[in-house]
C-alpha cells in the first residue's frame, strides 16, 4: 500500500500566494496564521505585503460608471410575457382558437423578421468603442422596427412618427423595414397606435437581448 | 433608475452577498413575484454591472450580459439548489455569459494603445495625483487578460475569497492563485513610479 508523504508547503511561496485573500480578510483562521507567521520572519514578504495593499486600496477605490438600468430589463420580460401569451394552452385549446394560432404565426413571422433585421444590424454597426471615466453616456440605439405598407404616403409616416414621438434609427432593410427609437415609457402605447394605424403593416418592440 | 451610478465598494456588504435580504427577495423570484425580482436586479445590478465593465470593456455588452445574467436568474431560478451562495451562482452566470459573449465577437479585447491615446480627461493644469493614478491603473487592467483583470476585480472590489472565484470561474483553486500571482505582478510592473503616488 502506498504511503502518503506530506506535502511540504514553501512558506514563502504560500504567503506570497495569499496576500491578496488575507489583506481582504477572507482567508481561513488557520492559512491566515501560518501566512501572519511567516510575515513576522520575513522582511521581503513584510515589504511586499505593503505594496500589494496599495494595489488592493487602489482597485477598490477605482470608480467604473454603469450607465443601465431597470428598464431594458422590464422592456424584456414584457416582450417575453407577450410572447408567451401566444402560446395556446393545450391542443385543445389550440383547435378551438384558430384565430389565435394565425396571431401565433404571425408573431413567430414578426419575430424571425425582428431577428434577421437585429442580427443585419449587430453585423453592421460598429461595435462602441470603451469609453473612459467622465465621457458622455452611449448614443440610444433603436428599439422598435417598423414595416409601412407600399402605397404608404410620406406625410402619413411622418405623421405617425411625430404623434408617437418616434425617431427614425436605421433603415430602409432589405425587407423595406425601419429600426425606430421610441422613449421607453412611451413604447409599448405608441406601438399599439402604430399597429392600428392602416399605413402600417407591422409595429414590434426591438430587443437584441430578448431575441435571443 | 441606476443611469450614471458609479460602483463603489462599501466594506462588510461587498463580498458577502448571502445576506438574509438576497435570499428573501430570492424566495420571492422563484414564486415569481416582480417586485422581488426588481429589487434583486437593483441589488445586484452595480456589482454585477462593474464586474462586466471591468471584464468586458464595452458598455453596449455589459447591458446585454447583464440582462441575459438577471434574466437567467428570474427563469432559471428553480436551478439554484442553494449549494453555494446566492452570489456566487448569479456571479458564475454572468462570468459564463460575458466569456460567451467575447468569444462571439472574436476580437482581441485589450486595448494595446490605451497608453498611446490622448486623455480625455486631464486638462493640463489638472492637479497630478489621485485622478491620475488611477488613470494609469484603468489603463494597466485594460492590458491584462479578462480571467487575470477578472481575479482581481473579485478578490479586491468584491472582496471574494479565492474558493468562491474557483467556483465563478470554474477552475481549480490553484489557477486563482497563480492568476491573481501573474496579474499583480504585471500590475505592479506596469504601474511603476505610479502606484499611491498621491498617498
Amino acid at each position: 500500500m502506498a504511503r502518503i508523504l506530506p506535502f511540504i508547503v514553501d512558506p514563502h511561496r504560500e504567503t506570497r500566494d495569499l496576500m491578496p485573500w488575507l489583506i481582504t480578510g477572507r482567508l481561513e483562521a488557520e492559512e491566515k496564521a501560518r501566512v501572519e507567521a511567516h510575515l513576522a520572519a520575513c522582511e521581503e514578504c513584510s515589504r511586499e505585503l505593503a505594496g500589494e495593499r496599495a494595489l488592493a486600496g487602489d482597485v477598490a477605490e477605482l470608480p467604473i460608471a454603469t450607465g443601465i438600468g431597470w428598464a431594458a430589463m422590464r422592456d424584456r420580460l414584457d416582450t417575453a410575457a407577450r410572447q408567451a401569451a401566444f402560446v395556446p394552452a393545450s391542443p385543445l385549446m389550440r383547435r378551438r382558437f384558430t384565430a389565435r394560432r394565425i396571431g401565433t404565426m404571425l408573431a413567430a413571422q414578426a419575430a424571425l423578421l425582428a431577428a434577421a433585421v437585429t442580427i443585419t444590424l449587430r453585423v453592421e454597426t460598429p461595435m462602441t468603442p470603451y469609453h473612459a471615466l467622465g465621457s458622455a453616456p452611449v448614443a440610444m440605439g433603436g428599439n422598435a422596427i417598423i414595416i409601412f405598407r407600399p402605397d404608404a404616403h410620406e406625410r402619413d409616416i411622418s405623421r405617425l412618427l411625430k404623434e408617437n414621438n418616434a425617431r427614425l434609427v436605421d433603415g430602409p432593410t432589405a425587407a423595406s423595414a425601419y429600426v425606430l427609437y421610441i422613449p421607453t415609457a412611451t413604447r409599448i402605447h405608441a406601438l399599439d397606435r402604430l399597429r392600428g394605424d392602416a399605413s402600417v403593416v407591422l409595429a414590434e418592440p426591438l430587443d437584441t437581448a430578448a431575441l435571443r | 433608475m441606476s443611469d450614471g451610478i458609479v460602483a463603489h465598494r462599501q466594506t462588510g456588504e461587498v463580498g458577502q452577498a448571502a445576506t438574509p435580504e438576497d435570499l428573501r427577495l430570492f424566495a420571492g423570484v422563484r414564486a415569481r413575484e416582480l417586485g422581488a425580482f426588481e429589487a434583486l436586479y437593483r441589488l445586484y445590478h452595480p456589482r454585477l454591472a462593474r464586474f462586466l465593465l471591468n471584464l468586458l470593456h464595452r458598455p453596449q455588452l455589459v447591458e446585454e450580459v447583464l440582462n441575459d445574467t438577471l434574466f437567467v436568474v428570474w427563469e432559471r431560478s428553480d436551478t439554484f439548489r442553494g449549494a453555494s451562495k446566492l452570489s456566487t451562482w448569479i456571479f458564475a452566470i454572468a462570468y459564463r455569459k460575458a466569456m460567451k459573449a467575447l468569444r462571439r465577437l472574436d476580437e482581441p479585447v485589450e486595448d494595446q494603445d490605451a497608453d498611446m491615446r490622448p486623455s480625455d480627461g486631464d486638462a493640463p493644469d489638472a492637479p497630478f495625483g489621485r485622478h491620475r493614478a488611477q488613470e494609469a491603473l484603468l489603463a494597466a487592467l485594460a492590458k491584462l487578460s479578462p480571467d487575470h483583470r477578472t481575479v482581481v476585480d473579485l478578490t479586491y472590489f468584491h472582496e471574494m475569497g479565492y474558493r468562491e472565484i474557483a467556483a465563478i470561474m470554474d477552475c481549480p483553486v490553484d489557477t486563482v492563485k497563480t492568476r491573481m500571482f501573474h496579474a499583480r505582478r504585471h500590475l505592479r510592473r506596469l504601474m511603476d513610479g505610479e502606484l499611491t503616488d498621491w498617498l
